[in-house]
């Protein structure tokens, strides 16, 4: 055995996982500088293995788990959605909100209640329980005004559960008016990051309040439709409803 | 984002698997009750970690509660087959060292004042076999707060290397784990560490190196 490898077997050793036990010592007795240093570096694993354990505070535990449980309650306190479902213009929607705000919009193609559920669980990593019955008279409110009118920019929604940016992304968008678009480079421009039209375009994707943050009002640069969650047939006729496009317009980028 | 602090149904089924020796009654709801058993059976471990890595008690204490809610917040919002392959300790001891890394970056890391971690009761208790004179406990609490500091000393990745080797004694594939590097890799610092260290304590600590000469002479 050479000292290199020795050197880097003696340490498996300690823990008894050096297969080659025998030729390591048959090394370390033959050679001198190789004692030498097996000698220090024990020396110096000895010396750490001697400082004292301190013990951790007898208050430490209780401390971390009243930590924990205030924690939880704030969170409990401030998460807790309830998803209740609505008839709209467009289908079925199903709408999970808290005291502060709409957090999640889901429109049902079919799949039901319980696959808008776990759809809340995946994208914002909260559980909702299902209402009891209707949803509160402003969710109510805030729903018709869009259908009514198209207005979004003062909809009380609750965006504490998405990242930083993607909120910047969503407030800037719930600001375009009905009968209007804009694309994701303008959006970017205007959050003062030119280069991330993509990034807005995958936080719009995101999205987890369609129709109240309209993100159908965002198309890309050229005028394409691009994109939609719930399929772009839905945003062409969430655009032609706005008014923005005309049906022939529309069959037009259909055919494009 | 903020996480999720729920916790999980299988959450139970976890703690049972992964904290031996601890029954969860039948029925009892899951939470956080339950992982008060996970904090109790590492508190120690990591907060000695931390303590040496930080070289200050309330670092320390403040280190492994910030370590323990990540801990419960993660484990909360991991699947259950996350959970099942998770190797807890190893796990902890990350999250501690990053917790730690953290709060050693955002603070200024010279002379660390040694909160009286060489107490010499400590020392005392520690070797109550061997009954020392006063003036060899004084003597030796010296030489305690002089390896401490030297391995406070340390750049952080050597000192989490030889802390984890020689102080807490985990092997070198749990220190791979712990720090995710290769195995070569925690070798070569371990060595690095060893060898720094001889260089710093070698003509102050020769009694105690000594010692250890003694204690690990060649079979």
């Amino acid at each position: 055995m050479r000292c290199r490898e020795v050197v880097a077997a003696w340490d498996d050793m300690r823990c008894g996982q050096e297969p080659r036990r025998e030729d390591v010592l048959a090394h370390l007795r033959a050679c001198v500088d190789c004692q030498a240093a097996y000698a220090e570096f024990e020396g110096v694993a000895y010396c750490l293995s001697c400082l004292p354990t301190v013990p951790p505070p007898q208050s430490l535990v209780p401390r971390i788990m009243a930590h924990i449980k205030e924690q939880c309650e704030q969170v409990r306190v401030r998460r807790m959605i309830e998803l209740a479902t609505v008839e709209a213009p467009i289908g079925t929607l199903h709408v999970g909100y808290r005291d502060s705000g709409i957090v999640f919009l889901f429109i049902d193609r079919g799949e039901g209640v319980q696959a808008a559920a776990e759809h809340v669980k995946r994208r914002l990593h909260v559980s909702a329980k299902l209402a009891s019955g209707p949803p509160p008279h402003w969710v109510r409110e805030a729903l018709d005004a869009f259908f009514a009118t198209g207005r979004t920019a003062g909809a009380p929604i609750d965006l504490t559960d998405v990242t930083e940016f993607e909120r910047s992304v969503f407030e800037l968008t719930a600001q375009v008016p009905p009968g209007e678009v804009r694309s994701y480079g303008w959006l970017a421009n205007r959050l003062g990051k030119s280069n991330a039209a993509r990034a807005v375009g995958q936080a719009l994707a995101n999205n987890p309040i369609p129709l109240l943050i309209p993100c159908h009002r965002i198309i890309d640069c050229r005028g394409r439709l691009n994109r939609y969650a719930y399929g772009v047939e839905l945003k062409r006729r969430l655009l032609e409803i706005e008014g923005y496009l005309q049906e022939e317009t529309a069959a037009g980028l259909r055919s494009s | 984002m903020t996480a999720l602090l729920e916790t999980p149904p299988a959450l139970k089924e976890f703690l049972v698997a992964n904290v031996p020796r601890v029954e969860v009654p039948e029925g009892e709801i899951p939470g956080v009750e339950h992982f008060e058993r996970i904090v109790e059976q590492y508190e120690r471990r990591l907060f000695g970690f931390a303590l040496r890595m930080t070289g200050n008690r309330e670092d320390a204490e403040e280190i492994v509660q910030d370590a323990f809610v990540r801990a419960y917040r993660a484990l909360a919002k991991m699947s259950p087959e996350q959970r099942a392959e998770l190797k807890l300790q190893p796990w902890l001891y990350t999250i501690t060292l990053n917790v730690t890394r953290n709060r050693l970056r955002s603070k200024k890391p010279t002379n660390v004042a040694l909160d009286a971690l060489a107490d010499p009761d400590a020392i005392i208790h520690q070797n109550n076999a061997r009954s020392e004179t006063p003036d060899e406990v004084i003597q030796r609490s010296d030489e305690m707060a002089m390896v401490e500091r030297a391995l406070l000393n340390l750049p952080v990745h050597l000192r989490a290397a030889a802390t984890l080797r020689f102080i807490e004694g985990r092997s070198h594939p749990e220190i791979a784990e712990i720090l995710q590097q290769p195995i070569g890799t925690v070798k070569s610092h371990v060595h690095r560490a060893v060898r720094i260290l001889r260089r710093v304590l070698g003509p102050q600590v020769g009694r105690l190196i000594h010692e250890g000469d003694a204690a690990h002479a060649l079979p």
